[in-house]
């Protein structure tokens, strides 16, 4: 009996969110007149909030507050199943789990409820709201999923509406430009996760969670490839070096959008997703050292970034990216709790810092933050060349897009000769004239 | 723009001169001023003005035309506007006929009204397929075709503007070279103009932001692969130590602009990026507003522009197979492209479908046109250009407006009751501004023994102002002021020493607080806030997101409780300090306080100004205002102009403090101004976000004035909410007929709110400027769209106080009214567009997004809805008198006979009325219309959130 209940509140925590998401959508398009803006507002709303209720009731059934505790992986039986493959619906319970899901949903229902004032007569507003309801589904459904290609799932929920919150201006060219990178550099990254699904299925017979904790019997070799793809898909979505060029382009959507995204949960996932795999981690000690390497250099790299911005958003985006490196190498260190914890009250700081970045001014006023230039750094005082040096290089963010343009330009290259071969060869055999 | 300064004979001397102007002259983004966006062009004629300027920015000078089509439907634009503006347009020539039968103007007003002229062929085609009956039939439009096939006319071209490499190189459809120099260009220009936003600096930006440049380049900066040689460059110039013009003329020489070109092609270089390209030009010119030392220069900044420019143009080129020489890739570039002849069968079909409705005979007529006929109708059509349209429209809608407003003005005159000789119970000086209209209607609607006056919000008290916890003085007066007088905030001496602990106190919070902001930003301090304060932070959020009111209020309430301010005097009057602690003040020439003397001339003046010159209530309010609100760039574009973008407050109470000296008293009453010993002078705030008023030392007040003061203070507070009431029906969000309580607290709420974009709407919709005595106007409900300037003529003499009046408020009132013009006419490039992707940056200004051009103007939702119309000045004198004005203050004449303003003549004794145009005035005639009545304003307003006419208000007319 609990454990139905059990099934029930997670269900609607990742389910309600959806659901209004669709029904906004569906009366987009059936009556448009009916809906309006606090209609929109209220009706995602209502799932948000539903949302949270879930996740609640889901830490009390976990407590034991409805009889014995519900605790580790619940069974929903299989999405689909093709032969011997199959994608289980299977959720897991833990804390890391319940943290996760509460900090999401609270957090993007505040941000809900902030966008609401803010988007007012904003000709986006209906889009806007969409997309928050299909991101809090996508979060809800990572928080809990219990299997890799479940997770997947609410890890492209999180990618899309992402990118098209950084292009939600799109009358504007940069956005749109930003939206694609973004977009670009998490599909290259999502491959991670992909190939990592597959190999996981294939070696260990299952891609639930619980699987992977028998990770440790496979060769080092594989156990490696596993892991190495899985921070991949983590170093993509939480913009680790080399990956970190699209974040200060995500500054381009609306401020809340910000806040929730690059501030609050989205750049976390990629951490989250490394908490849920961590045993695969622990058993890779060669990626678990390289994880480490590239969370402290993103970390320097951005907290040196920050240091030298100018705009509210973008410094505030390095700042955050700084400590989300740190939190990487504290995971792959095996400091998952405390990773746990940096990362939840992290959240919680950027959120609040991110809404008030249009105060800036009204700040510098009252507390004089122009008219009190912080000294100098250290690195200053000991080195200035080097200092000027590392500012010439923080100032154009060490030309990391254009590093990664030259890096995929023959790939580029090569895909677009095929594309004309294919053309030709398409054209010789066609008897349409048109083509 | 020959007026600005003698001509050089250096070309890239002459373009910089001309960037210096044509730039947006908006300083950093703390103290907004709003101005005249196009002020380099105010000694030109309003519309040619304004269509040469949108020629040179590539913007909208006025609506489109669809903007007043759709006006024109819903009766906004009347007929007999339409008519109007074109008779006076077209003069003697309106009534010949031309083709098809119509006189010219009946031709014009089909092609204003009817005629066709989207370039989007194909969206008419299926507009018509959808069944859009009052586009003309297929056949019709075939008729015309052929018939204009068959006929001789000229060719129409549609020309493309070639400024730049760039244009030449997207117009022929390669890459756009600006997409990398911009990135580059946004980041420099905004380390370099950094007010202190960023932790660190930019290495030697002492030096200019070319040398500044460059050494980064001598550090080991890196170049974009899209401009491949800039590194060089910069090393070289490091090198050689060329000047700013030097690197300009290499670049220009590699480019391949030479001689005649240059000018031009410079121009357009310093425009491309007006934003940026602007500060650096104000900065250059205003170096006060400026922080910290180093020299900000237009040219460095097109140097190192330049530089980039000509890389990123060779490489594009180059990979083009094309030409950098710009000669060269200019001719490249087909720049005339003739108009479809569809386009033109398309507008000659729904003009004949317009204006003659019957469909057959409509075929009949395109068939049966003569060639002759049919050539006089293209000469119209050309001679009727999409701009012209526009204009004449432009006229047309400030017609109808400037015909209610002085109809209502006329006939609400034969109801004006005889002046009372009894004494007023209060009387509340306003500043001028428009906001306050409707605090000083519902004042005055609760009884004819409360009278309001209005006047530039800095009460005629020019001073350099620190108050209490300020770091430094800054002006409080308008911009065209510079203060001889400074006035310091000063604890009283039994305060002494709360004060100095509070002052401790304050500075290590706002330490504190600073260093939470830098800390949390590095790696360490990051993790250790996170850790600490992250779930404060968390509770914090959510507070100000559920309660935004409460929290604010709880905050001020434990201030209040636990750090109270301690009561403290303005030193407004030298040699006669009150008891206070000493303060340090800013070293500065400028005396501390007004003698007696200056003083009294003060306060003589600006009772003179507004006419109080007797019958003085025993309480007189002056109520300065300003705005707050949070989360919002452009908060300070809401305070008072008069106080250069500041608060009115402090100007207020220095007034009062001199007002009511009894040394000053004394000698007023030796200059025949007898103010009686129980008239007692207050000063206040009023908060035009929160609709709040702070009166200040209230604990001076006699004892015998405080019954006085109480009646006083519950008009005001009753005024202020129905006030904010009568605001609430233009937010979208609010209940129409919200109650007065709930109305208070709703912007109290919008206030206080982070999520906020509109606090308020600041003076958006202002439309009129009346200058004149209040009667003229008392009991008309204005819809808050006035600034009120009182203004007796009985009492002025010489028409000297006019002038000062003129002066001032002409400039002032024109350069609000016109920012908003342009806003609101093109938001994108006059406006700053929407807030919403706003990001602050350097603490000068915002940007869309992360790296974009510094945004100048007005946001989106401080115009949406404007109505963009040249301000209506209404002036209670003659024209005699006016014209003496215009010849004696030459600002006040280039606006009024260039026509940047409506200026219109009230005779103070007839009321008759006389409009300013083309050069003259022209006797105007009321319409006859009854207005509306109303007992009280609410009845009228609350109708709906649109413009309101004009309507007469009884309880404030008779008491």
């Amino acid at each position: 009996m609990v454990e139905r209940l059990m099934h029930l509140f997670l269900a609607v925590a990742i389910v309600a969110p959806f659901v209004c998401a669709l029904a906004v959508a569906v009366s987009l398009v059936l009556a448009k007149n009916w809906l309006s803006e606090s209609r929109v507002a209220s009706i995602i709303r209502l799932g948000l909030t539903i949302s949270v209720l879930g996740s609640l009731a889901s830490i009390a059934t976990y407590l034991g507050a409805f009889g014995i505790p519900i605790r580790g992986e619940i069974e929903y039986g299989n999405w689909l199943a093709v032969g011997d493959y199959e994608i289980p619906l299977t959720l897991l319970v833990d804390p890391g789990a319940l943290v996760f899901s509460l900090l999401a949903s609270v957090l993007t229902l505040l941000v809900a409820r902030f966008s609401r004032t803010y988007l007012h007569k904003e000709p986006g507003f209906d889009r806007f709201f969409f997309l928050i309801g299909i991101f809090a589904a996508g979060t809800q459904l990572i928080a809990f999923a219990g299997a890799l290609d479940l997770f997947f799932a609410g890890w492209e929920l999180i990618g899309i509406s992402s990118a098209l919150f950084i292009g939600f201006f799109h009358e504007r060219d940069e956005p749109v430009r930003s939206s694609v990178r973004a977009f670009a550099t998490y599909r290259l990254c999502d491959m991670g996760l992909l190939i990592a699904i597959v190999t996981v299925h294939e070696l260990l017979g299952s891609t639930k969670l619980s699987a992977l904790n028998s990770a440790g019997s496979l060769p080092v070799l594989e156990s490696s490839a596993i892991a190495a793809l899985l921070l991949l898909a983590a170093m993509g979505k939480s913009a680790q070096l080399p990956f970190s060029g699209w974040l200060p382009r995500a500054m381009e959507g609306p401020t809340p959008s910000s806040a929730l995204f690059y501030g609050a949960v989205s750049i976390h996932a990629g951490l989250y997703l490394l908490l849920r795999v961590s045993s695969v981690i622990e058993v890779a000690p060669y990626v678990a050292a390289l994880g480490v390497v590239v969370g402290v250099a993103t970390a320097l790299y951005a907290s040196a970034v920050a240091r030298i911005h100018t705009d509210a958003k973008g410094a505030l985006a390095h700042a955050t990216l700084a400590q989300i490196g740190l939190i990487l190498a504290e995971i792959c260190l095996g400091l998952t709790t405390l990773a746990l914890v940096h990362l939840s009250f992290h959240a919680m700081l950027r959120v609040y810092q991110y809404l008030r970045t249009p105060n800036m001014i009204h700040d510098a006023h009252t507390a004089g933050h122009g008219h009190h230039h912080s000294g100098s750094g250290w690195l200053t005082k000991l080195a200035p060349k080097t200092s000027e040096r590392v500012y010439a290089a923080a100032l154009h963010r060490w030309r990391l897009d254009e590093r990664i343009d030259a890096a995929v330009a023959p790939a580029l290259a090569l895909a677009r000769w095929l594309d004309r071969v294919d053309h030709r060869v398409r054209n010789s055999l066609s008897l349409d004239p048109r083509t | 723009m020959s007026h600005g300064g003698t001509e050089s004979d250096d070309p890239i001397e002459r373009a910089i001169q001309r960037a210096h102007l044509l730039l947006p002259d908006q300083g950093p983004i703390g103290v907004f001023v709003h101005h005249n966006t196009m002020h380099a062009f105010q000694h030109l004629p309003f519309h040619e003005g304004v269509q040469k300027g949108a020629e040179l920015l590539g913007t909208r000078p006025y609506l489109d035309l669809h903007e007043f089509r759709a006006a024109y439907e819903r009766g906004r634009i009347d007929q007999y506007g339409l008519d109007e503006s074109i008779g006076n347009t077209l003069g003697e020539r309106a009534h010949e006929v031309v083709a098809l039968g119509l006189t010219r103007a009946a031709l014009w007003r089909v092609l204003m009204v009817h005629g066709i002229d989207e370039d989007a062929l194909q969206g008419l085609e299926f507009a018509r397929a959808m069944g859009d009956s009052s586009l003309p039939s297929e056949q019709l439009v075939t008729d015309a075709l052929d018939r204009i096939a068959r006929a001789p006319r000229h060719v129409v071209t549609d020309p493309v503007v070639l400024l730049r490499h760039r244009d030449a190189l997207v117009a022929l459809g390669v890459d756009d070279p600006d997409v990398a120099v911009h990135a580059e260009l946004v980041r420099l220009c905004s380390v370099f103009l950094d007010h202190g936003q960023a932790l660190s600096r930019m290495p030697h930006r002492d030096m200019g932001f070319l040398n500044a440049v460059d050494r980064l380049f001598e550090t080991g900066s890196s170049e974009p692969r899209a401009c491949k040689g800039v590194t060089a460059d910069m090393r070289r110039i490091v090198e050689s130590g060329m000047s700013a013009r030097d690197v300009m003329r290499e670049a220009l020489n590699g480019l391949g602009v030479h001689g005649d070109d240059i000018e031009s092609f410079l121009l357009s270089t310093a425009l491309a990026l007006p934003g940026w390209a602007g500060m650096f030009s104000r900065l250059e010119r205003h170096p006060e507003e400026h922080e910290g030392e180093r020299t900000v220069a237009l040219a460095d900044l097109l140097a190192v522009r330049l530089v980039y420019d000509r890389r990123a143009a060779e490489q594009v080129a180059q990979k083009y197979h094309l030409s950098t020489d710009w000669t060269v890739l200019r001719a490249r570039v087909i720049t005339k492209h003739a108009r479809d002849l569809r386009q033109d069968a398309w507008l000659l079909a729904s003009i004949v479908h317009s204006a003659h409705s019957n469909g057959s005979d409509s075929a009949r007529r395109i068939v049966a046109m003569s060639d002759a006929e049919l050539v006089a109708y293209f000469a119209e059509v050309d001679a009727l250009p999409r701009l012209l349209r526009r204009q004449v429209w432009q006229e047309a809608y400030e017609s109808r407006y400037r015909r209610q407003i002085l109809d209502g003005i006329a006939t609400l005159r034969p109801e004006i009751p005889a002046p009372s000789a009894a004494r007023p119970a209060g009387q509340f000086v306003f500043c001028i501004d428009e906001r306050e209209e409707s605090v000083r209607r519902a004042i005055e609607e609760q009884g004819s023994q409360f009278t309001t006056f209005g006047v530039a919000g800095f009460f005629g008290v020019a001073i350099d102002y620190r108050g209490l916890d300020d770091y430094e003085a800054a002006a409080y007066c308008p911009v065209v002021v510079t203060p001889a007088h400074e006035v310091v905030e000063a604890p009283l001496s039994k305060e002494r020493t709360w004060y100095a602990q509070r002052a401790g106190l304050r500075s290590q919070w706002n330490a504190a607080a600073r260093g939470v902001h830098a800390q949390s930003r590095t790696l360490t301090g990051g993790a250790g806030i996170s850790l600490l304060l992250g779930p404060i932070a968390g509770l914090l959020a959510a507070a100000r997101i559920v309660a935004p009111r409460g929290t604010l209020a709880l905050r001020d309430k434990i201030g209040k409780r636990f750090v109270p301010r301690p009561s403290t005097r303005v030193l407004a009057l030298r040699d006669r300090f009150p008891d206070v602690a000493p303060v340090g003040h800013t070293p500065s020439a400028k005396p501390l306080g007004f003698s007696l003397d200056e003083a009294t001339d003060r306060v003589f003046g600006l009772l003179n100004n507004i006419g109080l010159v007797q019958t003085f209530a025993p309480i007189v309010v002056i109520l300065g205002h300003g705005s707050t609100s949070l989360n919002n760039p452009h908060e300070s574009a809401h305070d008072c102009g008069a106080c250069g973008g500041r608060r009115g407050g402090a100007n207020a109470r220095v007034f009062v403090e001199m007002a009511n000296h009894s040394e000053v008293r004394a000698a007023l009453a030796k200059r025949g101004l007898r103010i009686p010993d129980d008239t007692w002078f207050v000063g206040a705030l009023h908060d035009t976000a929160d609709d709040s008023v702070r009166y200040s030392d209230l604990e001076l007040l006699p004892e015998q004035r405080s019954d006085a003061f109480g009646l006083a203070a519950a008009v005001l507070d009753r005024a202020r909410k129905l006030s904010a009431a009568e605001r609430c029906r233009r937010f979208d969000d609010t209940p129409l007929g919200i109650d007065p309580e709930s109305a208070l607290r709703h912007v109290q709420g919008r206030a206080s709110h982070l999520a906020q974009p509109r606090p308020e709407y600041g003076h958006c919709t202002n439309a009129i400027a009346v200058v004149g005595r209040r009667r003229l106007t008392r009991g008309l409900h204005l819809d808050r769209r006035p600034f009120l300037i009182s203004y007796d003529p009985d009492i002025d003499q010489d028409e000297k106080i006019l002038e000062r009046i003129l002066a001032a408020v002409g400039p002032v009132g024109a350069g609000i009214n016109l920012e908003y013009y342009f806003s609101s006419v093109d938001n994108e490039k006059y406006g700053c567009g929407t807030k919403l992707p706003h990001n602050v940056t350097g603490l000068i200004g915002v940007m869309a997004g992360h790296q974009g051009d510094l945004r100048t103007g007005l946001p989106l939702q401080m115009v949406e809805i404007h109505e963009p119309m040249r301000l209506l000045l209404i002036v209670e004198a003659t024209p005699a008198a006016l014209l003496t004005v215009a010849g004696r203050q030459a600002e006040v004449a280039e606006l009024v006979v260039n026509e940047w303003v409506q200026l219109v003549s009230v005779h103070p004794d007839s009321g008759e009325m006389q409009v300013f145009r083309a050069g003259a005035f022209h006797s105007y005639t009321p319409g006859t219309q009854p207005l509306h009545r109303v007992k009280f304003s609410p009845e009228w307003h609350t109708q709906g959130r649109e413009h309101l006419p004009p309507a007469l208000v009884e309880a404030a007319l008779h008491g």
